[in-house]
């Protein structure tokens, strides 16, 4: 609104996921490998192990090169990143949080310094000195998190900061502790599965298996303390209604969630196996371990960026930048009057208006093709169709931004998206179970599931298609916010099919109960 | 159809500092920042020179390259971080201006964390494998080199572009894709090349303090290095005045008149700016004559001194170019002392930290 937007083919979303997922991947590493280097350094000198103080220096080039070029790197890389998708809360964030960002570049400071000097003053500097080097590298490296964490937990859940603006009521939010312990336990789970990496390319023998074990207690039991992490997390997110969210409100939001916990699941097990028979490890088990971590890392922090949707500053600022305490004032005046960059062009054109519209307004989300991508659903619907969603997207599922158009800039919305429609009709699909799901993904499901958010499982028990089907003829009158239905013949043929076997009558059929969550993993 | 000119208005949160505090801590961390790229870059220009003059593993170009090659890794990493603080503070208070114009050169401005990714490995290549990269040594160094040099270009350009606030509508109306470069603004080259070849300058005069170090340690290839720095120093020095006038020249009409008596503060800082390059290539060379027993103190001094008033120049211009467009004095303000303080103190508690690291270090490393 505010801002220009980076038309980004890919979607901004997909392009910060993919720099933030790996840095918040190595970045925990950095945090908790800090505290294996010294704690493992410490039992080797106390013990008098060489092999494990050559181990733990070996291991430290291997962080060193890790968490201070990529790791550092693709930190700031995730501040331009954000600055570039999402400029308005980037400054919305660094306004607010200024003295945060400064006290938390006061530690990062330290951490790499001290990263620097603890490599290079490795058999230079005497033992005692050094460790300490090692504790003040990994104390600066948690205090970095402990900040952080504030910040990151506040966009989702700023709890009472909405009232007050206060800092430090945003800071310590209702999910700031059990952010904090899922990140901590993350961070010695990731040491652990990098460092049984170093371990694999080891020489087979006692000493490997030595060490394989104590970095494998590291994995496991840190994983332990995420499990226990993420209930707790649960448990206070009450703030956004976690319950509609992951009842396909957010349609996305039940899928990555499952994919966390299977990941936890996963990532817990995998553990176990060098914990309890180290022989058995190899780099295949460790490449398997540190992919499926990375991936479960990345459904995590997905959860939490999703489940914001449609803020990006939950309860103060959606994702397109519009204020919540602007919507008042938007409303009133259009959505082209609020949005400072419309091209001059876009008072003589209408296509011109919806495109730079579709920018302001949608592109921060949208895709044609990719991420959200819209072209699958505009090769299924004629103009009229279009022009009768477009003033309804506020109302869909619970994840779009309020939309305020005058009937001139919805016209000019529709042009627009028009043309963006392939040229060929949308081909639909032959398999008829393919069918029918496309049919509700395009028309009931943009707004409903089939039984978890507005569910619609009960609403046609026991009718019969031909009900179903006349039903369909006056759903246009039911409440102002469900439109005619506006599907082709063989669209609706299909839609009355899926309807009909959602709720099928008793004893009849598998196929709608093999269906349970209908179309909930869709991201639409 | 000429697009208006517009700007986006500032964030609808208060900052939490007045602005001369912010604009204090802005140049004071930007300083520092300076302070290590130069060493950093200039010192990776410096090397690659070494290694292009080359010769065999025990010639002194060799040895220089071989020397300097050890600590650029831990130099990016000082500039990296003394980079972060001025970056935030450059959004806080310029924010309106920053995003817009790192949005319409978008991919330019995300290359920058990619390439620099590369390029900082790179440097460690070179500090960790070095000879065993054999003949690609030199080819993978200017690399490196050219992957820095890309940086520091896109961020000249953000710089200007930032300022250059009557193209933006135009650019992006043209195209949203996030293509654009500041490549049609005069002031761009002279920008990028007066922090380029100052950068060499100002790394010369280190590896001057370095090789005399040497020396006064018995070292004698420490003369070579002073030699070095000194001859960096004080040419590119005296090159970059005449850049430095072109730079100048390259302002708009209403900027280059603040300089020259439309505001006593401009006025006064080109002029000293200008002196003391004078004073300092003067010096470079009755210096250099001296060997490794020249006086590097005041040479460092006037270096400074010149470091802050070219970033205090560059700040006139930020605020001339931008005029009515930038209104800080309209900023709403709700500082948060307490918050400050916790700053303030952590700060300094870090820099004493800091201190103690690095003197453990510097002695273990002289026993």
């Amino acid at each position: 609104m505010n801002y220009p937007v980076w038309e980004l083919p890919m979607g901004g979303g997909v392009l910060i996921a993919v720099v933030s997922i790996l840095h918040v991947f190595v970045s925990h590493f950095a945090i908790g490998g800090g505290l294996w280097l010294v704690v493992t350094e410490m039992r080797a000198n106390r013990n008098r192990d060489l092999d494990l103080r050559a181990f733990v220096k070996r291991h430290s080039r291997f962080f060193l090169l890790l968490t201070l070029v990529f790791g550092a790197i693709s930190g700031v890389g995730i501040w331009t990143t954000i600055g570039l998708v999402s400029p308005h809360g980037t400054s919305a964030l660094i306004h607010g949080y200024v003295w945060g960002w400064a006290m938390e570049w006061v530690f990062f400071f330290i951490e790499i310094a001290a990263a620097i000097v603890y490599y290079y003053g490795w058999d230079k500097l005497n033992t005692n000195v050094h460790e300490a080097i090692g504790w003040i590298y990994f104390g600066a490296a948690f205090i970095s998190l402990v900040i952080i964490n504030g910040i990151i937990t506040f966009m989702l859940t700023p709890g009472g900061w909405l009232e007050n603006q206060n800092f430090w009521t945003g800071f310590f939010n209702p999910t700031y502790w059990p952010s904090l312990v899922i990140r901590t336990f993350a961070g010695t789970a990731i040491a652990g599965m990098f460092t049984l990496l170093t371990a694999a390319n080891l020489a087979r023998g006692n000493f490997r298996g030595r060490v394989t074990r104590w970095n494998a207690g590291w994995a496991f039991f840190s994983m332990l303390g995420v499990i226990g992490g993420a209930f707790w997390y649960k448990s206070a997110i009450g703030v956004w209604d976690a319950n509609e969210a992951l009842l396909g409100a957010i349609p996305v939001l039940p899928v990555v969630a499952g994919y966390f916990k299977i990941g936890l699941i996963i990532t817990t097990a995998l553990a176990v196996i060098p914990l309890l028979v180290p022989k058995l490890w190899n780099k295949g088990l460790v490449a398997v371990l540190l992919i499926v971590g990375l991936m479960t890392m990345g459904a995590g922090e997905w959860l939490r960026e999703a489940g914001r949707k449609p803020f990006v500053i939950n309860g103060y600022m959606y994702s397109t930048g519009m204020l919540v305490s602007d919507t008042a004032r938007v409303e009133d005046a259009g959505m082209a009057a609020s949005a400072r960059w419309i091209s001059p062009e876009a008072a003589t054109s209408e296509v011109r208006l919806g495109h730079d519209l579709y920018l302001a307004y949608c592109q921060v989300c949208h895709t044609m093709d990719g991420y959200n991508g819209l072209r699958p659903f505009l090769a299924q619907w004629d103009e009229e169709t279009v022009a009768s969603l477009v003033p309804l997207t506020g109302h869909m599922r619970a994840l779009m931004p309020p939309w305020y158009g005058t009937e001139e800039e919805n016209a000019a919305l529709t042009a627009y998206l028009m043309t963006e429609k392939p040229p060929e009709p949308g081909l639909w699909p032959a398999d008829p179970v393919a069918a029918e799901q496309l049919a509700w993904d395009i028309s009931c499901g943009l707004c409903h599931t089939v039984s978890g958010f507005r569910p619609l499982i009960d609403s046609f028990a026991g009718q019969s298609p031909e009900e179903i089907d006349g039903f369909l003829d006056e759903s246009g009158d039911i409440v102002d916010e469900m439109p005619a239905y506006f599907g082709t013949a063989e669209q609706r043929a299909a839609l009355v099919r899926f309807l009909h076997k959602m709720n099928p009558p008793e004893g009849a059929g598998d196929q709608a109960a093999a269906r349970p969550g209908g179309n909930e993993g869709r991201d639409s | 159809m000429m697009p208006a000119v517009i700007v986006p208005a500032p964030d609808a949160l208060p900052l939490p500092a007045p602005v001369f505090l912010l604009q204090i801590l802005l140049h004071l961390t930007f300083l520092l920042h300076l302070v290590a790229m130069n060493a950093m870059l200039g010192g990776l220009i410096l090397t690659f020179y070494a290694r292009l003059k080359g010769g065999d593993p025990s010639a002194p170009w060799t040895k220089l390259a071989d020397t300097l090659s050890k600590v650029t890794p831990s130099l990016v990493a000082a500039t990296v971080t003394l980079g972060v603080a001025p970056l935030l503070f450059l959004q806080t208070i310029y924010g309106q201006f920053f995003f817009t114009s790192s949005i319409l050169m978008g991919w330019g401005w995300f290359s920058v964390v990619v390439v620099l990714i590369f390029a900082y490995y790179g440097t460690y290549l070179q500090s960790f494998k070095g000879r065993a990269l054999g003949g690609s040594r030199t080819p993978l160094l200017g690399v490196t080199l050219l992957l820095f040099l890309w940086i520091g270009f896109m961020f000249s350009n953000n710089t200007s572009l930032m300022l250059n606030v009557k193209e933006w509508a135009a650019m992006y109306f043209a195209s949203p894709k996030g293509l654009h470069l500041n490549l049609g603004d005069a002031q761009l080259a002279p920008r990028y090349m007066h922090m380029v070849l100052g950068s060499v300058a100002v790394a010369g005069l280190m590896l001057a303090w370095w090789g005399r170090a040497r020396v006064r340690a018995a070292d004698p290839s420490g003369e070579f290095m002073v030699t070095v720095g000194m001859n960096a120093f004080t040419w590119l020095t005296l090159v970059n005045i005449l850049i430095g006038l072109w730079y100048y020249v390259a302002q708009p009409a209403h900027v280059r008149k603040l300089f020259m008596g439309g505001d006593i503060t401009a006025t006064a800082l080109f002029g000293v700016g200008f002196v003391l390059g004078i004073v300092m290539v003067v010096a470079g060379f009755r210096g250099s004559k001296h060997g490794s027993r020249i006086e590097l103190w005041p040479l460092t001094m006037l270096t400074l001194i010149q470091l802050v008033t070219m970033i205090m120049m560059r700040d006139t211009v930020r605020n001339g170019t931008l005029g009515a467009d930038f209104r800080p004095a309209t900023f709403e303000v709700q500082p948060q002392v307490l918050n400050l303080v916790i700053f303030a103190v952590m700060l300094v508690g870090g820099l004493v930290l800091l201190f103690w690291m690095l003197r453990q270090f510097y002695v273990a490393w002289n026993r």
